[in-house]
């Protein structure tokens, strides 16, 4: 018990594992970005408007180049609404023109209506510029517990209690 | 060691090691199950009339009104990894300066589920009963995936960004889907045949001409 005040090259040791760990993550994260050319790679989905394609908490992984062909009706991209910071997963249904300046329109799956009324004022298409990526694969529920966290803030602070504790109680 | 952290530890780390491998697995076996969808759509009845986007809109903009017949045949789509098949029907034109189809808009969509998903679709309770009751003992029903369309009529009437669409030429109507697994890679309508998976057999309708606007009788007279 409490061995870091006994030892402190094997509590610093841990401290040095621990920051491997954190940083293997973010490196990995950050690849990712750069693979997939998105600032997010891999977002939760937080509403129920696409489904029953998806449901709250199932991860999905986004790609973000146009190797071959431009971005295009039928597609599920993730866009974000400009001075919003909250990504939305929908359907493209419409699209007019080519390039970078091409009119997208959007829908949710589930939805009546199409996105016009979620986007900013005066704003009635989206551009490529605002979608961070496009939907290519699907692992459903894993991403429930960073609804859970966000949800329930208090859960953070008792994950991070037990993270400590265990790093502290542990011996080697 | 061989406290039980360190247990718990390697439990749950086994444990999560051999979810992924099985989902990984069940992601692949879509490779080895063959695709042969076939569609025929028919361009039925169009009309362009003018209407505003939202009740409390005064912008004026012409829609087009299209009806089609489609009889498709995605049965091969549905096995024991796919959730759901989104169809949909897009009108796609070209610009007024070439002939590249540079505009497409979704006509008409529906989702059709595997018996497996049923419970998950935004439904009314009676529709669910009969849905739930079509497929009853089954869990993966390539009979869904058979389509039969007469004169239906679009969900989304189009327009375009310039409120203009009467009178637009070599319009073309294509179905397309986009198969949702329960995990692993989504996929669309082909482009190019890979492996078992074929190209949708037919599903573009021929090429046709947007009507003019169609004027009230009322004012014909006048």
């Amino acid at each position: 018990m409490l061995s870091f005040l006994q030892n402190p090259r094997q509590a610093a040791a841990q401290l040095l594992n621990f920051g491997l760990i954190l940083s293997t993550a973010f490196m990995m994260w950050k690849g990712l970005s750069v693979l997939a050319d998105s600032p997010s790679p891999i977002v939760v989905v937080l509403s129920g408007s696409m489904e029953p394609a998806f449901q709250r908490g199932d991860l999905l992984f986004l790609w973000n180049r146009n190797f071959f062909e431009e971005t295009k009706v039928g597609e599920i991209v993730v866009y974000n609404v400009k001075g919003k910071d909250i990504p939305i997963v929908h359907r493209v249904v419409r699209k007019f023109g080519v390039g970078e300046k091409a009119k997208l329109l959007t829908k949710g799956d589930n939805n009546v209506a199409d996105d016009t009324e979620l986007y900013a004022r005066g704003q009635d298409y989206l551009e490529r510029k605002d979608i961070i990526g496009s939907v290519f694969a699907y692992i459903p529920f894993v991403g429930y517990v960073t609804i859970l966290l966000s949800e329930h803030p208090w859960l953070k602070t008792v994950m991070l209690g037990i993270m400590g504790l265990v790093v502290v109680l542990q011996r080697e | 060691m061989h406290s039980s952290i360190v247990r718990f530890q390697n439990v749950f780390g086994f444990f999560t090691t051999v979810a992924f491998v099985v989902a990984a697995l069940i992601a692949a076996s879509d490779l080895i199950a063959p695709r042969t969808p076939s569609a025929n759509i028919a361009v039925k009845d169009v009309q362009v009339v003018k209407g505003r986007p939202h009740y409390y809109s005064s912008k004026k903009e012409e829609y087009a009104i299209i009806k089609f017949s489609l009889s498709a045949d995605l049965s091969s789509l549905l096995t024991w990894n796919t959730k759901q098949i989104f169809v949909y029907v897009s009108a796609s034109w070209p610009n007024s300066t070439s002939t590249e189809l540079t505009n497409e808009a979704v006509i008409w969509d529906t989702i059709i589920t595997n018996p497996s998903a049923d419970h998950l679709q935004n439904i009314g309770p009676v529709a669910m009963k009969k849905l739930i009751r079509s497929a009853k003992g089954k869990s993966i029903d390539p009979s869904r995936g058979k389509i039969e369309l007469k004169n239906q009529k679009a969900k989304y009437q189009i327009t375009a960004p310039t409120g203009k669409v009467a009178e637009t030429d070599n319009v073309v109507l294509k179905m397309h889907y986009n198969v949702q697994p329960w995990v692993g890679i989504l996929t669309w309508t082909p482009q190019v045949e890979f492996g078992r998976w074929k190209k949708v057999k037919g599903g573009v309708s021929k090429v046709f001409k947007l009507p003019a606007l169609k004027v009230k009788k009322e004012e014909k007279k006048a």
